[in-house]
């Protein structure tokens, strides 16, 4: 069975990129466009690995982690950040005492950066 | 004796002298004084001699003499009568002490004194010498020009404070007897913020003891806008370079989606491709337009836009966070206002920072509950007015003078200082101005007056 992965961005271009991009490559892909909405599907359903946005609007990127962190069925599932932040490792130094995140990718994307980063989280 | 001493008759001609003035004028008997000690054909205009000749009294003087072939003597000269046996005055001596080098020394502390008060006037900084209480007991003439000539305490006249600065580099200096330094912002005699670099120097007495202190003042305003220019720069390249990669995704997005759509021959997913580039390419370039704005500033682009849906919009865009921080924001327009000439997005941004500014004064003020937000929209033939109120902290005189000042913030470490600059920019763009309402502890109103047509 094709693992699942969830795509969490507030930019619909991005999320129809990312989720093309990874069924075409044999994942189940589904997408959220904020923190919110995200957390409600990963009430129902979940996921082998989300791709998270950090800057959304209704709940930011780190509010999502930092939930899933805190509650028990969703702390294990891994976490890949993607976004356009210029500094992740000082951004992640300032929202610590968090674990760190699984991996982190910068925007801008290709399909080989992220591709080879998902196998790389899934452990493929 | 240790000064010159001729004896005169009545025609000032000297009968008798002492060694010294000998030594230094010659003999000198039988000549008048006046062509011995100045080389005169005829009597001084003003002559102690003659003076206790008439009176009988003694008289002095300050005379500049010269010796023969030698030079300018300064002789303070004191004069004495010397009286017959009926009591006439027969003849005068007259006594002269040298004072050249006292003269000589006088001179120099005046031209000393005159170079420093010159120095202290022209001097291209704000000079003020103030004593314990803060008092300015002198300010030099550029201080008087951009600050008054009034006289009170430093942080009334540079701050209008009614107390002292929390930090005060004077203060500082009278504590511990050296000097100090900070950097201000200040407002001029007519509230023109001007930044500064302030200089504390001690100014001991003849004891050591310091009673006075001398600030001098650097004024860096230009320096500073120069300054902030380029980090409003740097910032905008962050939140540009931060945007750009976010829409270089959508465009690599939709070239993946083109071609993969190609080679499947899936319709549906070429035209998604070719929508998300036509999308993102036109951000681009709108965000190009947006580095122009601030960077070059760019013209407005102007069109009659329904002035409450301006506000509405704005409102929009912060009911989140209103929402967040729990505070009720209200967006009133009690009767139809009409359009006006104006950039939308320009406008749409200037009054979302006020709106922002407003949440924030709720936010930081934690001595009352009941927070909330209004904004309304009115105008009249010529003008839109937008208010928009709170009942939040407030503003002090000196946050009032700053508020538009780039990258002031009275709130911490989460203001940036750039929202209600921009805001300020954007209107006066518009041709129309923000008047503060404010009072601390009780809140704000803005007050943003457009007119109607921008020409």
């Amino acid at each position: 069975m094709s693992k699942k992965i969830l795509v969490v961005d507030d930019e619909p271009d991005t999320t129809a990129f990312l989720t093309a991009l990874l069924t075409d490559n044999g994942y189940a892909a589904f997408s959220a466009a904020d923190g919110d909405e995200a957390k409600k599907l990963l009430d129902h359903e979940k996921p082998d690995l989300v791709l998270l946005d950090i800057v959304m609007p209704n709940k930011s990127g780190v509010r999502l982690y930092r939930e899933m962190k805190e509650t028990p069925e969703l702390k294990a599932i891994p976490v890949l950040f993607v976004s356009g932040l210029a500094d992740f490792k000082i951004f992640m130094q300032k929202i610590r005492p968090l674990p760190d995140p699984q991996d982190f990718v910068e925007k801008p994307l290709d399909e080989k950066t992220v591709l080879d980063a998902v196998r790389r989280v899934l452990a493929e | 004796m240790p000064c010159y001493v001729s004896v005169q008759d009545k025609d000032l001609r000297i009968i008798e002298t002492n060694r010294r003035f000998r030594e230094e004028f010659g003999q000198g008997i039988g000549e008048p004084c006046f062509k011995v000690y100045k080389h005169r054909e005829e009597k001084c205009p003003v002559c102690p001699v003659a003076k206790t000749f008439e009176d009988g009294q003694s008289h002095n003087s300050e005379e500049l003499v010269q010796a023969p072939g030698g030079k300018p003597v300064w002789v303070i000269v004191y004069t004495c009568p010397i009286r017959d046996s009926q009591g006439q005055v027969t003849s005068v001596i007259e006594m002269s002490t040298d004072i050249t080098q006292v003269k000589t020394l006088q001179k120099k502390l005046d031209d000393s004194q005159r170079l420093y008060r010159l120095l202290f006037e022209e001097v291209p900084c704000y000079i003020s010498v103030q004593d314990r209480d803060l008092n300015i007991i002198h300010a030099n003439r550029r201080f008087q020009e951009d600050f008054g000539d009034k006289k009170g305490r430093c942080y009334e006249i540079y701050k209008h404070r009614s107390e002292p600065c929390l930090v005060c580099p004077v203060a500082a200096t009278f504590e511990d007897g050296q000097a100090h330094q900070s950097e201000e912002v200040v407002a001029s005699r007519s509230g023109e913020p001007v930044n500064v670099l302030v200089h504390a120097a001690p100014i001991p007495n003849d004891q050591g003891e310091i009673a006075q202190v001398m600030e001098m003042s650097a004024n860096i305003t230009e320096i500073r806008r120069l300054q902030e220019q380029l980090t409003s720069l740097g910032l905008l390249v962050g939140s540009i370079s931060h945007g750009i990669k976010g829409l270089l995704t959508g465009l690599h997005g939709g070239i993946y989606m083109l071609k993969s759509g190609a080679q499947n021959q899936d319709e549906a997913r070429i035209s998604r491709g070719w929508e998300m580039i036509e999308v993102n390419e036109a951000r681009i370039r709108s965000m190009i337009h947006d580095i122009l704005y601030y960077a070059k500033e760019r013209d407005l682009e102007t069109q009659s836009v329904d002035a409450a849906g301006l506000l509405k919009q704005a409102c929009e865009r912060l009911e989140v966070r209103a929402r967040n921080l729990n505070v009720p924001l209200d967006c009133l327009i009690d009767a139809p206002v009409g359009e006006l000439e104006a950039d939308a997005d320009a406008l749409h941004s200037a009054l979302a920072n006020l709106l922002d500014n407003s949440l924030d004064a709720c936010r930081v003020d934690k001595k009352k509950a009941g927070h909330r937000v209004t904004a309304r929209a009115r105008g009249d033939n010529e003008h839109v007015f937008f208010e928009i109120m709170d009942n939040g902290i407030g503003m002090d005189q000196e946050t009032r003078e700053k508020a538009f000042s780039l990258f002031f913030s009275s709130k911490g470490t989460e203001g940036t200082g750039l929202g209600l600059f921009i805001a300020n920019k954007i209107v006066a763009k518009h041709k129309g101005a923000i008047a503060i309402d404010s009072t601390f502890g009780q809140g704000t109103q803005f007050t943003v007056r457009i007119p109607r047509k921008k020409g």
